[in-house]
């Protein structure tokens, strides 16, 4: 049997009348790279958003790690702490240092000891190129190295999955090559990723495989060569068409 | 002009014993109507909707009502509803404490509101705990909305607690009525009270002005 990491189920969710999500279905195995690409308000981030129970589906499932994890009364911060989550605008902690974004978390709920969450955490800022803003607040930071820190901040809790929405739409165009990179290299290290873009040329790039959404449904999905160069299905080429 | 530096120079002990009754009235409505006022909030933000609904017709009541009938409202209640004798003084501090907390619970909620929800969705995502996400990440944030609010609501206290005067309780106004009754002057104390409520007004305001510059500063 396939180790499934991530698996949603039938997956529906509607914000009042508006139906965003319509029976979503999809499986991702560990060690996969999976991008999520289609236009603006298709339903790719809030698809990414039920993985973590940031929104509460309105039907349907969502397993993690084999467990159904939208029942009732499952303690989800557990979940959430395998599950890690990088936002289109950074979403870093403005009031704490660079060091105590990335051990707050860990020192709180994984009751690692201070010095070596500590020590974790300048290994990883070193791994992103940070390692002299340590002790920096994000203020003073540009936002690729915001951006690099957020993904820092939910490695340091050894996350099984990364969950990226969107992570360079907020960047001017010389910083996004910084995160990218950074994104790339996880994506080799055997991290296993759903990314949410709008890069096509990344996604085609690092992926092992390419969801097409577009209104609320997968409207097709495979390898990126194969979904880039002859998709099968007319609004994926007319989306392409746009985009490329 | 003389007969006011007279009415001063004779009665500033008085005037000034007012003042500190003020401060002090403002200082304990504002500290307890906050963790009153905290309780509020936080019902008003609870999933519960019982909760949700007390709240709301708490601070409805007491911001749609004005303050001067609630004091008389709990100065004539409080006394039959507790089993242990109170003072008038007492009912009205009560009364006042009431009063503020529906405002500062609104400051409160409004303190956490203005907080990025992407910070909450943020702190979620990591695996807080709803606790620690409150604590560890939102109020600290908060705080800073919350209190140069506090502090004008400090001043708001100030003047409003000079309804306290109507039930004789030890404050500014009060000083007037009873500096009033020994002289049989009424506008020279009134200008002389009025002239420090200006002064401890404006001065309150630039600090809490200062204040609020310097958490923006730091933010």
């Amino acid at each position: 049997m396939t180790d499934y990491i991530v698996r949603t189920e039938h997956l529906c969710k509607d914000f009042g009348v508006l139906k965003v999500l319509k029976d979503v279905s999809v499986s991702v195995e560990r060690g996969e790279v999976v991008s999520v690409i289609g236009p603006s308000g298709s339903g790719k981030s809030t698809f990414l958003r039920c993985l973590n129970l940031l929104e509460e589906p309105t039907s349907g499932n969502v397993y993690f790690d084999g467990v159904d994890i939208t029942t009732k009364r499952r303690d989800i911060g557990k979940y959430r702490q395998r599950i890690g989550m990088v936002f289109q605008n950074f979403n870093v902690f403005p009031n704490m240092t660079v060091l105590d974004n990335i051990t707050l978390t860990p020192i709180l709920e994984k009751k690692i000891p201070k010095e070596q969450a500590r020590d974790e955490a300048k290994a990883l800022l070193a791994r992103v190129g940070l390692s002299d803003k340590w002790n920096e607040y994000p203020r003073k930071l540009s936002g690729g190295q915001k951006q690099r820190l957020a993904i820092v901040r939910a490695l340091a809790m050894q996350p099984e999955v990364m969950l990226f929405d969107e992570p360079t739409s907020a960047l001017d165009p010389e910083m996004v090559k910084e995160v990218l990179e950074v994104i790339a290299g996880l994506a080799k290290s055997g991290m296993t990723i759903i990314n949410v873009t709008h890069e096509m040329a990344f996604a085609r790039e690092v992926s092992d495989r390419v969801l097409f959404m577009d209104d609320g449904r997968i409207e097709e999905e495979g390898s990126p060569d194969e979904l880039f160069t002859c998709p099968h299905n007319p609004r994926t080429s007319e989306f392409l068409s746009k985009v490329l | 002009m003389e007969k006011l530096v007279k009415l001063w120079v004779n009665y500033y002990p008085i005037f000034l014993q007012g003042l500190v009754g003020t401060l002090w009235l403002a200082a304990i409505t504002v500290l307890a109507g906050t963790v009153l006022g905290m309780l509020i909030a936080l019902m008003r933000m609870s999933r519960l909707k019982t909760l949700n609904v007390i709240s709301q017709v708490y601070t409805d009541v007491l911001r749609g009502t004005p303050i001067l009938l609630q004091l008389y409202f709990f100065w004539l209640a409080l006394p039959k509803i507790v089993p242990f004798e109170m003072s008038d003084t007492s009912c009205i501090v009560v009364a006042l404490i009431i009063n503020s907390s529906s405002y500062i619970s609104e400051i409160i909620r409004a303190g956490i509101a203005a907080v990025d929800k992407g910070q909450w969705e943020a702190a979620r995502s990591l695996g807080l705990s709803e606790t620690n996400v409150m604590m560890k990440v939102i109020m600290p944030q908060a705080i800073k909305n919350i209190l140069p609010a506090l502090g004008n609501q400090f001043v708001m206290m100030v003047k409003e607690t000079s309804l306290a005067s109507v039930f004789f309780v030890g404050e500014l106004t009060t000083s007037y009525k009873s500096v009033q009754s020994m002289t049989f002057l009424s506008i020279q104390p009134l200008i002389i009270v009025g002239v420090i409520y200006l002064v401890v007004t404006t001065v309150l305001s630039k600090l809490v002005g200062v204040f609020e510059r310097r958490m923006r500063v730091s933010d």
